[in-house]
């Protein structure tokens, strides 16, 4: 933890160095992107474009797992859906992000469900390829276990299978908050007229550092709140039974 | 009928099992008297895990017929009557304590909710294990962690244990402990019992009879007429275990003689 701490000084040292050679158009220092963000806020702006982000993340989270998820326990488990899904995954995974973006703004509309699937659809094969390499892990001498003690399909699955596939699933929730975030950015700048991500093409269009780097500084912020505060607790709460936690 | 229902004896007669270009079980005959402790030993790939499976419900694709105390195979090839289960490693669900591993089988059983304390109560104290009824396996030796699992399989009530080379993976002190434990055991609540090892003195000091098989077959079996309860060091335990140790080896070499012949005429 300290540690932590200290890294992120050093990094926000090194800022205000940087800020004091280079001109405040190019690169404004630490205190003013603060000030900036408290103007923001002050303002009362931010929390409607922070809370429409928010939910297409949200959004987009829920649908990246709720396909990758099932898609890549299937394929960890069994060897025929491993074979003849595996290629399609990776076609998915390559195919970039803006393109998933267009094509939904293009078929659906240029509206909110549009901007959910498209950052649905751009994380679900990374989320699946987290899943299926961690599903290949799991100790299935269990599984025999279980049915030499006569526990029924049902119960194996739920007791013996869901517990050991949970660690993956919340290291791919994890790993899949962190590419929806950067996704979400991109769809809104495309197609959405809120959100962070609209803030920030509009400071860029007008070329005013001091809030695209005050609306980048609150994005951080919040991810790592959701990081340490809320992810990282839960999963020390669920694994508590493990030797020792992964962080 | 209530007879029958309580002969916890098991009869195998004609047991063939084939893998695709394989004969592991080869016809065999093999009787358990109900309440007698019965080891079985030979070279690996001799059928000994296949036959566990076969018993235990857990692979119902086979020729021959099982009986337990006269009773078929239920449909499914589920035994009709309740099996406690040791496996070679402990097998415990990692995310869940001791106590609640125990649970588990006895979720799945027939054993009334209303009996399991006195049931874990026991079983923990028999087996040293009630100060560590809420460590998670990760906390437990490898020793601790296999008597769990044999109150895991005590717990259900079983009429018949299975125990599959169970304390292979152990040292030879700790191993040593478990073995008389489990005879103490035995003699407390006589259970028939198959025990699968490859270690001819743990079978000897263990069995009423040691049944050693080879190819898919038993080569020879000898009964272990040394009184209990035993001791490790007893001249007349160590004389039988010798005659063990011999038809064992003698039972690996036929085996991979056999071998040998099968790979040249296929060839």
């Amino acid at each position: 933890m300290l540690l932590k701490l200290g890294s992120m000084l050093a990094v926000v040292a090194a800022w205000f160095g940087l800020s004091l050679l280079l001109p405040g158009t190019v690169l404004p220092g630490p205190w003013q992107t603060l000030n900036v963000l408290i103007e923001n806020v002050a303002d009362g702006q931010v929390h409607q474009h922070l809370l429409a982000t928010l939910g297409r993340v949200a959004g987009g989270l829920a649908l990246a797992m709720a396909v990758g998820v099932p898609v890549g326990i299937i394929m960890g488990l069994n060897r025929f859906a491993e074979k003849t899904l595996d290629i399609w995954v990776m076609v998915a995974l390559t195919v970039p992000s803006l393109c998933y973006a267009i094509l939904a703004f293009i078929w659906i509309g240029l509206n909110e469900t549009a901007a959910i699937v498209a950052i649905g659809l751009t994380s679900a094969p990374s989320i699946a390829i987290n899943l299926w390499e961690g599903v290949k892990n799991i100790d299935t001498r269990l599984f025999k276990m279980a049915k030499v003690f006569n526990a029924s399909r049902w119960v194996i699955v739920r007791r013996v299978l869901f517990p050991q596939v949970l660690p993956y699933i919340m290291a791919s929730l994890r790993f899949g908050l962190g590419i929806v975030w950067k996704i979400t950015v991109l769809v809104e700048l495309l197609g959405r007229p809120d959100g962070v991500g609209f803030q920030l093409f509009y400071w860029y269009q007008l070329a005013n550092m001091g809030q695209v780097l005050a609306w980048t500084l609150l994005f951080t912020l919040v991810m790592l709140f959701i990081e340490l505060v809320i992810l990282q607790r839960l999963e020390r709460r669920l694994f508590a039974w493990r030797p020792e936690v992964r962080l | 009928m209530t007879q029958e229902a309580t002969d916890n004896g098991i009869l195998v007669e004609g047991l063939i099992k084939e893998f695709p270009g394989q004969r592991v079980l080869d016809g065999l005959d093999l009787a358990v008297a109900d309440g007698e402790f019965v080891c079985l030993l030979g070279p690996s790939g001799c059928g000994k895990s296949t036959l566990l499976n076969i018993l235990s419900g857990l692979d119902s694709d086979y020729r021959g017929t099982v009986r337990f105390g006269g009773r078929a195979m239920a449909p499914g090839g589920k035994p009709p009557l309740t099996i406690g289960y040791l496996f070679q490693e402990p097998r415990l669900l990692p995310w869940l304590s001791a106590e609640r591993n125990v649970d588990f089988a006895l979720e799945n059983s027939r054993v009334p909710r209303s009996r399991w304390g006195d049931i874990k109560d026991r079983y923990f104290a028999l087996t040293g294990l009630q100060p560590f009824r809420d460590y998670y396996p990760h906390e437990l030796s490898g020793g601790m962690a296999q008597r769990l699992s044999l109150v895991r399989a005590l717990a259900i009530e079983p009429d018949v244990l299975f125990m599959d080379e169970p304390f292979s993976g152990l040292d030879e002190l700790t191993a040593r402990r478990l073995r008389v434990d489990l005879l103490d055991i035995w003699r407390e609540t006589g259970k028939t019992i198959l025990f699968i090892t490859h270690n001819s003195y743990e079978a000897t000091f263990l069995g009423d009879r040691v049944v050693v098989l080879s190819q898919g077959g038993i080569h020879n079996q000898i009964s272990v007429d040394v009184p209990r309860p035993r001791d490790y060091d007893d001249a007349a335990l160590f004389q039988v275990g010798k005659t063990v140790s011999a038809t064992f080896i003698e039972a690996a070499e036929a085996a991979e003689r056999a071998r040998a012949r099968g790979t040249r005429s296929s060839h």
